[in-house]
């Protein structure tokens, strides 16, 4: 091992590198780009849910309850419909993602103190949409429908309105949120990003930065220097390594003062936490050029092998301990996930190396086992 | 016309032979990088198959951690409440102060504490509380899971005053309760296997449709070899076309094996609409967004730069475009900038073909924005390569 060759190597790329202006400038460009529009665009509160209301009954009591998801920050109301049927169009177009159905006699039946049902329609093509947008139908239902049991048992028993609250409602639960008191999903996507972007784009420079010596045979260069495999990996791989490192310190430093995302922890352990993780995401880049020829190729399959298991199983956006057994294990063969753990346990919960050593091993059993199998299947002589 | 073909109609024969032989060319370029074809059916078979498996968008199994002051009949059965699919029991501790740091540690995401003397105060109707923390490092896992335990606390509650107090007078039928009844349509079980493997299957198509012509376009131009396609009597609207047939040949009989061969089989993935339409209408996005990949190629250089370039577009498409997120919750300059994003028209389409059974009268809205937008960025792509290569 000779540190100079590695120095020329180094440099070598790295002039290659710089001349592509267009690359270049898109290397660094690209994760600014990506965390403005993802940091504004990934919201996954579910707001604004778009319903519209059949109100067969219109009376005020009717109208008082309409009243409490028209006011509600998580719909939207679109509208009011005569009949079923048109609901069903509604919804059918995706105009709408759920209807409210207030049967007749609603108040009558309710100022007579009996039970009313209130039947809701809901698009069920997206899940998540769905789940979320029942729960608050529920939660604004049994709202109203405890104001008026406590105001009929307060009625009918003559006691007090406090007393009958504790009647109907003998359990209160207290939440208390942690790490993200206000529940924004921007504190949780944001420093996810960082994860995304480093996990996405080094792959794809260092893949397409090897290929393409291969596939313009300019690497028939190095397989007749004196340059040994160890060397042109390492000087190969330096100048990829040194461009994401920067990313992540601009990715922080955005995610910090840009969207003002809380940086809880320390930010020297979570800065070597993330060049391991820089690390081991080129060593992917260095695995996918070994298997093509073309840059086709190298592209498609960072795409496939990078992009989108991070979008799955990285705990990005569904948690890990909620995939199924056979996804999980998946989810633990990508150094996505550990990092996930890290950006958020640094950014939100302020915990460090005690907690995140772990994860932090993992990443680095990840880079050196990636490097360990370049470095075995990276050949000086092309096969024939 | 028809006995004897005039100089026209022969023309017209051999513009569509030189177009059917450049298809041919390039597919034959495509089918020898084996690690490409590799990759491209692993993505429609097994990938789909897996991810349709394995994900859940919904709450499930988040980690459960108790600390029971009271130990009585009533605590022990509301804990017993928090259960499967949502919940999973991970431990019960005895010291309070040992649940942060398990929260801290990511090893339960949520937290339950019963004070003492619940069972008492709910015995004799006094008022009491229980408290839960939320992980919320995931935020719509965290009111998620709130949510849930909301409802499971509150039914608990009511049903152990239902139970003391007796049928007496606040039995339920005396009671002016809302009853919620809901109804999901179009995918009554809330089957995530649905959603997940049509998603994984559109971001498959997005992906090798945007990629293959670009990168197959750029390469010609990298190598030099272009310069041999337009020595030739191939016009530029033909070289560049017969790319994205090419592909979209190719990609249309992937979608048709992951459709027929694992959704519908092995998931039960309802096809309520008209198949053609849904193949139609896939053709059309895909020629939408190889329009996109090439007017990409044609500002770009190299393989590398094409690459960044697309990968630039591809993943806001990817995430961006409701198969992640849904599209309302986004801010509106968000929405704007995603009506460019031809898989945004694409998700409604497959969903509504799919799941809704809507035909052409409900769609076409997203079916003239999408092909207003494939010929844009078509032109767009045609225009520059001319001006580039005559």
């Amino acid at each position: 091992m000779n540190l100079r060759r590695i120095a020329t190597v180094a440099s070598k790329e790295w002039r290659e590198t710089v001349r592509d202006r267009m690359f270049f400038l898109l290397a660094f460009l690209l994760p600014i780009l990506w965390m403005l529009v993802f940091g504004y665009g990934l919201v996954l509160d579910v707001e604004n849910i778009p319903f519209a209301v059949v109100d067969r009954d219109r009376s005020a009591l009717s109208r008082d309850y309409l009243y409490r998801f028209f006011e509600s920050r998580y719909f939207s109301f679109q509208g009011y419909l005569q009949s079923e049927d048109e609901a069903d169009a509604a919804l059918q177009t995706g105009k709408i993602r759920a209807a409210i159905i207030v049967p007749e006699k609603f108040e009558e039946r309710l100022l007579a103190g009996q039970p009313v049902g209130i039947q809701t329609l809901i698009d069920g093509t997206f899940p998540l949409r769905t789940d979320i947008t029942k729960m608050y139908v529920i939660a604004i239902n049994s709202a109203f429908s405890e104001e008026r049991v406590i105001d009929h048992v307060s009625r009918r028993s003559g006691i007090a309105r406090a007393q009958a609250e504790a009647r109907v409602r003998p359990i209160r639960l207290e939440v208390r949120y942690l790490y993200n008191e206000e529940v924004r999903s921007t504190w949780s996507m944001v420093p996810a990003m960082l994860m995304f972007t480093l996990m996405v784009s080094s792959p794809l420079l260092t893949a397409l930065g090897i290929v393409r010596e291969k596939e313009t045979g300019s690497i028939y260069n190095i397989y007749s220097s004196t340059v040994t495999k160890f060397e042109f990996l390492a000087g190969k791989l330096f100048p990829y390594v040194l461009i994401s490192s920067v990313n992540a310190v601009v990715l922080w430093v955005m995610a910090t003062l840009w969207f003002g995302v809380p940086f809880k922890g320390n930010l020297p352990f979570f800065l070597a936490a993330s060049l391991v993780f820089v690390l081991s995401s080129t060593g992917i880049g260095l695995l996918v050029s070994l298997m093509v020829r073309t840059q086709i190729a190298a592209l498609l399959i960072t795409l496939i092998v990078a992009m989108v298991p991070t979008i799955l199983y990285s705990g990005l956006i569904v948690p890990v301990s909620s995939l199924s057994p056979g996804s999980q294990i998946q989810a633990h063969l990508f150094p996505g996930m550990y990092y996930t753990n890290i950006v958020r346990g640094a950014f939100l919960k302020g915990v460090g190396f005690e907690v995140l050593w772990v994860d932090v091993l993992a990443l680095a059993a990840y880079a050196a086992a990636l490097r360990i199998v370049g470095y075995r299947f990276f050949t000086k002589r092309p096969r024939s | 016309m028809t006995s004897a073909p005039g100089p026209g109609s022969q023309r017209a024969a051999i513009w569509w032979r030189r177009l059917a032989v450049m298809t041919r060319k390039e597919m034959l370029q495509l089918f020898r990088d084996v690690p490409i074809v590799a990759f491209l059916v692993y993505s429609f078979t097994l990938a789909v198959f897996i991810t349709g498996n394995g994900i859940r968008s919904q709450l499930h199994n988040a980690s459960l951690l108790v600390h029971d002051a009271d130990h009585s009949v009533s605590s022990r059965e509301l804990i017993h409440r928090f259960q499967a699919p949502f919940f999973r029991l991970e431990g019960e501790i005895a010291d309070p102060q040992e649940g942060l740091r398990w929260l801290d540690r990511g090893k339960a995401m949520v937290f339950l504490e019963i004070p003492p003397r619940f069972h008492e105060q709910l015995m004799t109707g006094e008022p009491t509380a229980v408290q839960l923390l939320v992980d919320t490092t995931n935020s719509p896992q965290g009111l998620s899971a709130a949510g849930y335990a909301a409802q499971i606390v509150e039914r608990f509650g009511q049903e152990t005053v239902q139970a003391n107090v007796g049928s007496s007078e606040e039995s339920s039928q005396n009671l002016p309760i809302i009853v919620s009844d809901h109804r999901v349509w179009y995918n009554q079980d809330q089957n995530d296997t649905w959603f997940e493997s049509i998603s994984h299957l559109l971001r498959q198509i997005t992906i090798f449709a945007i990629l293959l012509p670009a990168a197959a376009l750029v390469r010609e131009k990298e190598r030099g070899t272009v310069e041999q396609l337009l020595v030739s009597p191939l016009t530029p609207f033909q070289i560049m076309i017969s790319k994205v047939l090419a592909m979209t040949v190719v990609i249309l009989c992937a979608t048709a094996v992951s459709l027929f061969g694992i959704m519908q089989p092995v998931f039960g993935v309802p096809i309520k609409g008209s198949i053609v339409l849904f193949f139609s209408l896939t053709a059309l996005f895909v020629f939408t967004t190889a329009g996109m990949g090439l007017a990409a190629a044609t500002l770009t250089r190299n393989q590398a730069q094409v690459g960044m370039m697309t990968l630039l577009v591809v993943a806001p498409m990817l995430l961006l475009s409701g198969l992640t997120t849904p599209m309302e919750v986004m801010p509106a300059w968000v929405r704007h900038l995603m009506a460019l994003s031809p898989l945004r028209y694409y998700v409604e389409i497959t969903h509504g073909i799919l799941l809704k059974g809507a035909g052409s009268s409900t769609l076409w809205d997203s079916v003239l924005a999408m092909a207003l937008l494939g010929g844009a960025l078509f032109g767009f792509g045609m225009w520059r390569f001319r001006r580039q290569f005559e």
